[in-house]
């Protein structure tokens, strides 16, 4: 069976965001860039069914030149080979434009069985491409995998997933398309043996001219930020700003036994007068 | 005349869901600006008689999208039968709450009706040319950033629970029945729906809600937790460190990598306050942190706040709580 796994590059959890000066994106200055946190569990699936079942694993990457990292990356965790599609504009394209590149690309693939993705971008705080991939491939998804059995004779997969106030398991014939949840394995790190060989593993790049964007129902114009469906007209660094009422100890900062009941009488009377919350 | 369209979430013993009523709000509040049409939409196997509820809260029209196929949620399904609705209809604006269920399926539909799709919008807006414009958070809540549509029909959105107040506005609640085409679904199976009764108030749609940290040190010592969140009715959470810890399950993950919340009360005990945490409850309106640590970052992002043992404070405010009700 062949795997895709479509990988993301966003800046690292830790890192401070600022807007640019043009107002309606983020300085990239200095920034650190990861894989995506949830496309780690969606690469280390992968890896693991080809441990167990002898699966092909391929990288999908978008993003500029500096997503070619984060891809190497993924091969070191155990992907056979990679793609990346190279678009300068990524980012400022939209969702839908953006799933229509990768699916055209995995349709030419031709023979893919199963679509690993993370449920979500950290960064754009969305996981609607992987999805919209799924729609434009007319095929079937599971949405927040938990866990995932792959029957390779059968050519299915089976899902589990949490819903509105329980969980439920899903089947899904291939090709189908899964995203990955926290929660569903442990991602293994690339080990230096892993990195060394990722440089050596087949990849294939693919500048978005090269695609042929008419097919797709694409131009060249649906591309970059004038041709998004929606466009960021600014953004902001919200400001914490509350009243940080820290009730504390008469001899140190922490409130002492004898203290404690006052305290809670106190934060009471706070929460129901002043705040009127409870 | 143009319509502005809700979908109504249910649960599974068919009650429309809060976050619904919420939705109806801020459509209402759109309606006011381009005197649109307020339709609920449900789309399911059976809606029963929701409409009077619905135009409780402003539903002028109820969509009904009822077909035996449409028993199990299943995205491609769903997604065909409101794209088919939608072609006929077509409505400039689509709302829902930002749940599992819609943010599973609507991407689908985007794609199928050419629509634009942004999730998770914490306020909405509309020009006096109908175009949509929300705000919501990107960059695991470090920013967040006014988006425009574009020249694209229909404009779809989801709304972060607990963001809009529900507030009830008369609406005639017509029903209107449509048919669904739903093509054959043999290459997707449900196989089991398990719904696990819950003692305690859905973490994204909590009106309140307790989290432990690290700080609470074990499984058993999150009794302290769900106690005094049982006092006043709330959702009980945790951070990604005490899930980490194995102390309770993931699904009660608050932050970054787990739920992102906005109840009107968010407690955080014995959580230190990383970024990553607080991107998941930044949007909360009030704050009471509780830890003994006095340099805790989370006492730097709160409104109230006790720094103290949690061991000695948690029995002493649940009882407290409980003198309330």
């Amino acid at each position: 069976m062949k795997i895709v796994v479509i990988v993301r590059q966003t800046p690292d959890t830790e890192a401070k965001i600022a807007a640019n000066s043009s107002g309606n994106g983020i300085d990239e200055t200095g920034l650190k860039w990861i894989l995506n946190p949830f496309d780690e569990f969606a690469v280390e699936e992968a890896v693991k069914i080809k441990e167990s079942t002898g699966a092909e694993v391929v990288i999908l990457g978008i993003g500029p030149d500096r997503a070619l990292e984060t891809i190497r990356t993924a091969l070191a965790m155990g992907g056979d080979s990679a793609i990346h599609i190279k678009d300068e504009n990524f980012g400022a394209t939209d969702s839908y434009a953006t799933a229509k590149l990768i699916a055209s690309k995995i349709k030419a693939m031709g023979d893919v069985d199963l679509i690993l993705a993370g449920k979500k971008w950290i960064d754009e705080e969305s996981g609607q491409v992987a999805i919209q991939v799924a729609a434009e491939l007319d095929i079937p998804q599971a949405t927040i995998a938990t866990k995932v059995d792959v029957d390779d004779a059968a050519k299915t997969v089976k899902v589990q997933s949490e819903i509105e106030g329980g969980q439920r398991i899903i089947e899904l014939n291939f090709p189908a398309l899964v995203t990955a949840e926290r929660g569903l394995n442990e991602p293994r790190y690339a080990s230096l043996p892993g990195i060394m060989k990722a440089k050596k593993k087949p990849l294939e790049e693919v500048t978005v001219d090269a695609i042929n964007l008419e097919e797709l129902g694409l131009a060249q114009e649906n591309l970059g930020a004038d041709g998004s469906r929606y466009k960021i007209d600014n953004i902001d660094i919200p400001v914490i700003n509350r009243s940080l009422n820290v009730l504390k100890g008469g001899n140190s900062d922490m409130v002492e036994s004898a203290e404690v009941q006052a305290a809670a009488e106190n934060l009471t009377k706070l929460l129901r007068e002043e705040a009127k919350i409870i | 005349m143009s319509e502005i369209w809700v979908l109504v979430d249910t649960t599974a013993d068919g009650k429309v869901r809060n976050v619904t009523y919420e939705v109806l709000t801020a459509a209402v509040k759109l309606k006011e600006k381009n005197s649109a049409t307020v339709a609920a939409v449900f789309v399911g196997e059976s809606a029963g008689a929701i409409e009077g509820d619905l135009g409780k809260y402003g539903a002028d029209k109820v969509y009904k999208v009822e077909d035996s196929a449409l028993k199990d949620f299943n995205p491609s399904a769903y997604a065909s039968a409101l794209s088919e609705a939608i072609k006929k209809h077509n409505p400039d604006i689509i709302l829902g709450g930002n749940t599992l269920q819609n943010q599973d399926f609507l991407p689908r539909v985007s794609a199928l009706t050419s629509g634009g799709l942004v999730l998770d919008a914490v306020d909405v807006d509309i020009s006096s040319s109908s175009t949509l414009s929300i705000k919501r958070y990107r960059y695991s809540g470090k920013s967040i950033s006014g988006i425009t549509f574009h020249d694209v029909k229909p404009m779809i959105a989801t709304i972060r629970p607990n963001t809009f107040k529900a507030v009830e506005s008369a609406g005639a609640g017509e029903v209107i029945q449509e048919t669904a085409q739903i093509p054959s679904q043999e290459n997707i199976k449900v196989l089991e729906t398990k719904l696990v009764p819950k003692d305690r108030p859905e973490l994204t749609e909590a009106d309140k809600i307790v989290s432990g940290g690290r700080g609470v040190a074990s499984t058993e010592n999150f009794e302290l937790i769900f106690n005094i969140a049982d006092s006043i009715g709330a959702g009980a959470g945790a951070s990604r460190a005490a899930v980490d810890s194995g102390y309770v399950p993931y699904e009660m993950q608050v932050g970054q990598t787990g739920k992102v919340v906005a109840p009107n009360l968010y407690i955080a005990v014995g959580i230190s306050g990383s970024v990553q945490h607080y991107a998941g409850m930044g949007s909360s309106k009030v704050i009471v942190a509780i830890n003994k640590d006095p340099d805790a970052p989370i006492f730097q992002k709160c409104d109230y706040g006790i720094c103290g043992d949690l061991f000695e404070v948690l029995p002493a405010l649940t009882e407290e709580f409980k003198k309330l009700s």
